[in-house]
């Protein structure tokens, strides 16, 4: 008994003063996606988090009430699938005992891979867009990126009221996502004083957008809403609106995709359109970011990178300010209590509280754009609370 | 608008739909005809014929025409290369030949996605802007592509009622067996019938690729639709893919106008299945499947 009491004791202390001489690692997760249609903005979150990491690490790590930790980004691709994002989350927790997983990027995946990450306490840091991601009971979940509810009615608002619009028509993908956002829209719109007078809905597959598009403009639209639709399927529709004679607003307020409808419609059909960007290129901080993106990984960042090198430097902050790396319930009251945060964003506070029940979304600044010659020109700075 | 306009205008949107969905289909049949084999790797020669003229025309600068022609010649001897390497030990067992091409579907569609990536790449329109017919607005683009259509159709129509070797295709098409009676080579014909079909759907994929945008998904829609014009139509029947196919494009194009958009996508799928169940061999199909 003696013996095997001894040795389990010397099992125990072995690694511990093995460990306790040189800096002790500490893992982040990133479940992200790394394969397939929303693979960029997966490595742009990944590479966000090895970012603040190689940062913390240069200065011979991170700092907890003097000990050094090192900080390494372990990452697994969830293939923006839901049953793939639970094997993999089931894997950094039990397996490689992460408390912290920066990800997922899709909304299915983030309600799926919850119930295991608020029962054992892990914080997660996801770009998921569903305004059920965030809740009052889910204690451990946090998001960077400002979503449709944070950035739909204050840049409505402004572009109603700086642009004269009176009717707008728009078209949804056909399933819940589509229905929901068109729903929130017309609300949106009516506030601001302008009618979302023409909606149409359409199976995902659809390419050929003229027939549906002959029908909004034969109510008189003045501006086409593109919120709610893939990056692809916008380019389609702004290509074959101009195509058929639409001289109007196109106005995107959600979704930074920006480059990719350009790619799709070319730069002729794009002038003048009024696009949703959560980045400012020109702001000091945000240009810092970019520089040091482009540098490691010789292209450049995609628009939700900066949010996650703010999340997870929000994460090493609140850490230090809870003095541990394991009491994960400490670290995240102490997140939500910070204020004024100085990010590559820009002043970053969390809101969330009347949406969401809980303020664990991250108050980001974020931008109108009009698109003049390809390029994006920002017109408006916006906050939750509006724009100017 | 008042409605008289706006049935012009969705009859006219019909037609041009129509027509590119027939040149889909005529390929798809003819496959079917020769071969007695559901291709469903036509999609995917119609997506490497849209990316065949994208980097015709944008890398290499070639202007649309000569790279529609380019696209459409390297398609056929593509095809026939396909055939006649891959799908030859299936040419009397069409079952597994069928499964033959769903898995070259998948490598050809995973091929594309590593080499051209996933991201939609959008190819230069052919032309900008509208053309007028009174208050009807067509896209200008549309009307080229339309008239290349025509044109790729009606040289279709020449080479198979014309020529010796579009006869002797017919005639496989027709009846196999009195075909080879009567002497016709099927060594030639299989790699050649299959050569021909997916260089048509390599066609429409280069015609449409200015229009629509171009990745390696682009093939999976069209072959539904193919499909579904070729049950209309009659598995197997030329004349009845090209009824069939400006049919289904005028049908979607009312329908859209006066139900909702997925009410009228219902129906075409509806309209389908009462055509199998009331007239299985399709509007002008011989019934012998």
């Amino acid at each position: 008994m003696h013996i095997k009491a001894l040795a389990a004791a010397l099992a125990l202390a072995l690694p511990l003063s093995a460990t306790a001489q040189e800096a002790e690692t500490l893992k982040i997760g990133a479940l992200v996606t790394l394969s397939g249609a929303g693979a960029s903005w997966g490595q742009g979150m990944k590479n966000a988090a090895e970012i603040a990491a190689d940062e913390v690490n240069a200065q011979g790590g991170l700092d907890i009430n003097g000990k050094k930790y090192k900080v390494q980004v372990v990452a697994y691709d969830d293939k923006y699938q839901a049953n793939e994002a639970v094997t993999v989350a089931n894997r950094l927790v039990f397996e490689d005992k992460v408390k912290y997983i920066i990800g997922p990027v899709g909304s299915a995946p983030v309600l799926a891979i919850q119930p295991i990450t608020e029962k054992n306490g892990v914080i997660v840091i996801t770009l998921g867009f569903t305004d059920k991601a965030l809740d009052k009971d889910k204690k451990f979940t946090f998001r960077p990126n400002v979503t449709t509810v944070e950035v739909a009615e204050p840049q409505i608002t402004w572009l109603v009221k700086s642009q004269g619009l009176k009717k707008v028509g728009a078209l949804f993908p056909n399933d819940e996502t589509g229905h929901q956002i068109a729903k929130d829209l017309a609300e949106a719109y009516k506030k601001a004083g302008a009618d979302l007078a023409a909606t149409e809905f359409f199976e995902r597959d659809r390419v050929d957008f003229v027939p549906l598009l002959t029908r909004i403009l034969s109510k008189g639209v003045d501006a086409i809403e593109l919120d709610g639709n893939s990056p692809t399927t916008a380019g389609l529709i702004v290509k074959q609106a101009r195509e058929i004679g639409f001289t109007g607003k196109i106005i995107r307020t959600g979704g930074p995709a920006t480059q990719e409808i350009i790619n799709v419609a070319g730069p002729d059909s794009t002038e003048g359109m009024f696009v949703h960007t959560p980045v400012n290129p020109d702001l000091p901080s945000t240009k810092a970011y970019a520089d040091a993106y482009a540098a490691k990984y010789k292209h450049p960042m995609n628009g939700f990178s900066p949010a996650f090198y703010d999340g997870t430097k929000l994460l090493f902050e609140a850490m230090k300010r809870a003095g541990t790396v394991t009491d994960t319930e400490a670290i995240a009251k102490e997140m939500e209590q910070i204020k004024d945060f100085p990010g590559a964003l820009g002043n970053l506070n969390w809101t969330g509280q009347e949406v969401y029940g809980s303020n664990h979304q991250l108050n980001a600044p974020f931008y109108v754009a009009e698109v003049i010659d390809g390029k994006e020109v920002i017109r408006a700075t916006c906050t939750v609370s509006g724009c100017e | 608008m008042d409605w008289s306009i706006l049935i012009a205008q969705a009859t006219v949107n019909g037609l041009i739909v129509g027509l590119l969905y027939l040149l889909m289909a005529i390929g798809f049949t003819l496959v079917f005809g020769v071969m007695r084999m559901v291709n469903f790797a036509h999609g995917e020669f119609y997506m490497l014929g849209a990316f065949g003229a994208y980097f015709l025309t944008t890398t290499l600068g070639i202007s649309f025409l000569p790279a529609l022609a380019i696209t459409f010649a390297g398609a056929v001897v593509f095809g026939a290369a396909v055939e006649w390497s891959i799908l030859k030990p299936f040419r009397h067992d069409e079952l597994n030949g069928m499964i033959a091409t769903i898995g070259l579907a998948m490598i050809l569609q995973n091929l594309a996605l590593m080499f051209f990536g996933p991201d939609p790449v959008s190819m230069p329109s052919i032309a900008r802007g509208a053309t007028r017919l009174g208050q009807i607005a067509i896209p200008t683009a549309r009307i080229y592509v339309v008239i290349f259509a025509l044109a790729v159709l009606c040289a279709l129509y020449i080479f198979l009622k014309k020529s010796k070797p579009g006869r002797a295709l017919r005639a496989v098409v027709e009846d196999f067996e009195i075909a080879s009676i009567q002497g016709i080579r099927s060594k030639v014909y299989y790699p050649l019938g299959f050569g021909i079909g997916v260089g048509l759907a390599a066609a429409a994929g280069a015609l449409m690729a200015p229009l629509f945008s171009v990745s390696p998904f682009v093939g999976a829609a069209p072959l539904l639709k193919a499909f579904m014009v070729v049950i209309l139509g009659g598995l197997g029947s030329i004349p009845g893919a090209a009824v069939a196919g400006l049919a289904l494009g005028l049908v979607e194009s009312y329908s859209s106008l006066f139900l909702s958009t997925s009410t009228a996508d219902m129906l075409i799928f509806l309209i389908v299945i009462v055509m199998l169940i009331v007239r299985p061999k399709g509007l002008l199909g011989q019934g012998e499947v």
